[in-house]
């Protein structure tokens, strides 16, 4: 009898295993928690380095000379391309979101439209131009230039060996006056990574 | 009646019933006849959707990725092909790691029990056909990162291989490199990629017999012309007996038409398998291990001309030579595998009819484990079979304008196979990617 029963419990275990082990798991997540996976590019990398670019780039000169000059207050920036130079596909979007809304959020900058977002407005000022009452109506050729334009790049050096592999990224960025091509901040942040591959699996 | 008689009287019928269903049980090579014809008769399209009717095992994964990959190519659709190819690679990495369960399942069932991952050359290709499928969708700075990773994964690999392994370097891969960074501006790693192709194509000669392709010849100059290393570009230049060739700064002033003709279709692995009782102990023993078979490859050269200018492909790579001369490497540690699984299946069967004391019985459960164990060896003949055999390559330099593109191929014997006409606009420093799949109605294998 006590063997039956010990059977049956074990039985009952297997199963409880197995069931667990066949359904879809899912686990909310902190979004400013570290998950590493692969030991790639992630969206821990990309907000940590947006953030201390950010950081470091309007604690430096160039903002309150601006600042100085007779009849301005705050610059109006505008992000460039920002090229993936490295191994990975890294979603170059995300990171430049993420440099946008750093800057945005710090209040000392204006922030200008991107390219392709100042097509989707012209078009709708146009609009307006024809079907909006006049009180309303948004006249053209009243955009806000760009003082600065903010471009950059994301390198990788990878020294692999075996089941281990040295990632090295550094993301540069250069805050560049477009009034006179003149370079007014040069960031650079480093991360390296040491990853370690498992040797054995199921 | 005594249990050596019964087994002696079910033995024969048992073994004619083994080799019977052993006929009819396949192996992958087997499986994959309807997606070839539909492919030999030029509908890719077909061929994608008989493939995707194959069920893939959890090993197989891997392998039916890279088939749908390139098959979803040749339809033409590029996304889809860019995205599985992409999740091949995660696959691939997963199963990096060494799985004891499928190793005790190949010593005791048989190889095709591993997870698919590739052979070198195949993980190679999985980043150059990325590459390609980003460079001609016009995403240059994607395909640079495929070139990237497939430095990485060179590197890795000649820390891992003996120096006298035939495929330490993928000539065409860093060909293909070079040709992304120049294309980039990148003048040196462009030089540098060059050079690795040009050191590669030499060493491999003999091993896959790829000639130093035309194109490569003058790359190789224009490059050391413009990074300004005289003593170089002067012993290319005698080398290969060129004295004139176009330089960078004109070639920028010109847009280039980049052409790649994939040849034919990789060799198919058979298998191949000796089936024997052993006089000895009556038992039947089974050895079977994979083997290459080439396919016909008729295809010569293209010839591509626009206006008054032409210019004539050169073989870039050779997969069929390299899957052929990668799997002779391999071939004494295959065989090594399979004589100790014979030995053991041996052993267990041995065991099996000596056990118990009922002695009829374990005849019989003798026979059993022995008929399981013959079964289940079966040959892995898994291969990346969708691969071309050959890759053909061309550069042409246009003046800016609009052309009407002509592609004639022709057979090793210079016969017309085919011409198509392409319209084709080209801007200043543009370059140009195209491609053409071309698979024979004949995909006879050889013997």
């Amino acid at each position: 009898m006590n063997a039956y029963r010990s059977l049956r419990a074990g039985l009952v275990l297997l199963a409880l295993v197995a069931a667990s082990a066949c359904s879809t798991k899912v686990e909310r997540l902190d979004e400013s928690k570290a998950v590493d996976l692969s030991g790639g590019w992630n969206d821990t990398d990309s907000r940590m380095v947006s953030q201390e670019m950010i950081q470091d780039s309007l604690a430096r000169p160039w903002l309150q000379e601006f600042r100085g000059r007779p009849g301005q207050n705050r610059p109006a920036v505008i992000v460039g391309e920002v090229r993936n130079l490295s191994h990975e596909h890294i979603n170059v979007n995300t990171f430049t979101l993420d440099l946008e809304r750093a800057l945005i959020n710090s209040g000392k900058v204006d922030f200008v439209a991107t390219k392709d977002e100042r097509k989707g407005i012209r078009d709708e000022r146009k609009d307006q131009d024809i079907n909006a009452r006049g009180d309303t109506r948004n006249a053209m050729g009243k955009e806000l230039g760009a003082d600065f334009m903010l471009t950059g790049t994301i390198n990788t050096i990878v020294d692999p060996n075996g089941d281990e592999q040295l990632l090295f990224y550094q993301v540069n960025m250069t805050l560049i006056s477009l009034a006179d091509n003149r370079k007014v901040w040069v960031g650079q942040k480093d991360i390296k990574k040491l990853v370690t591959r498992s040797k054995m699996r199921f | 009646m005594s249990a050596g008689g019964v087994a002696a009287r079910v033995r024969l019928p048992c073994a004619a019933a083994c080799l019977a269903a052993l006929a009819g049980c396949a192996t992958f090579s087997d499986t994959i006849q309807s997606t070839e014809r539909s492919l030999a008769q030029q509908q890719p399209k077909a061929a994608l959707s008989e493939y995707e009717k194959l069920k893939p095992s959890a090993a197989d994964r891997v392998l039916y990725l890279m088939n749908t990959g390139m098959l979803e190519r040749m339809c033409g659709d590029y996304d889809a092909s860019t995205r599985t190819l992409e999740s091949t690679k995660g696959q691939i990495e997963q199963l990096r790691a060494l799985s004891l369960r499928e190793q005790a399942l190949s010593v005791t069932v048989n190889d095709a029990t591993k997870a698919f991952t590739g052979e070198d050359y195949e993980r190679v290709m999985v980043n150059n056909y990325l590459a390609l499928n980003y460079l001609e969708q016009g995403q240059l700075d994607a395909a640079r990162v495929e070139a990237l990773q497939v430095d990485v994964l060179l590197r890795e690999k000649q820390q891992r291989t003996s120096r006298d392994n035939p495929y330490s370097e993928d000539a065409f891969a860093r060909y293909l490199s070079g040709i992304v960074y120049e294309d980039e501006g990148e003048w040196s790693d462009a030089m540098i990629a060059y050079r690795k192709a040009y050191e590669a194509y030499k060493k491999q000669l003999k091993a896959f017999g790829v000639a130093m392709p035309e194109t490569l010849k003058h790359d190789l100059i224009r490059l050391a012309d413009r990074m300004g290393i005289a003593d170089e570009a002067k012993r290319y230049r005698e080398e290969f007996e060129i004295d004139e060739t176009m330089s960078e700064a004109d070639l920028l002033e010109r847009g280039e038409i980049i052409y790649m003709v994939h040849a034919g279709l990789a060799p198919l692995k058979r298998e191949k398998a000796i089936t024997a009782p052993n006089p000895a102990t009556g038992r039947i023993i089974r050895v079977a291990v994979p083997q290459y078979h080439s396919r016909a490859q008729s295809f010569g050269y293209a010839n591509l001309s626009a206006d008054s200018r032409s210019a004539k492909t050169s073989r870039v790579e050779n997969i069929d030579a390299i899957a052929v001369r990668t799997l002779e490497s391999e071939m004494p540690a295959i065989t090594a595998r399979t004589i100790a699984r014979a030995i053991a299946k041996d052993t267990l069967a041995s065991a099996a009819s000596n056990s118990g004391n009922n002695s009829s019985g374990a005849a019989l459960f003798g026979m059993a484990v022995n008929l399981a164990g013959v079964f289940t060896e079966r040959a892995d003949t898994r291969s990346w079979f969708t691969l071309p055999g050959e890759i053909h390559l061309a550069r042409l330099a246009l003046p800016p304008g609009e052309y009407t593109l002509k592609v004639e191929l022709h057979g090793k014997d210079e016969r017309v196979l085919d011409t198509k006409e392409i319209k084709i606009a080209l801007r200043k420093g543009e370059k140009k990617y195209l491609s053409r799949h071309w698979i024979p109605t004949n995909l006879e294998v050889r013997p």
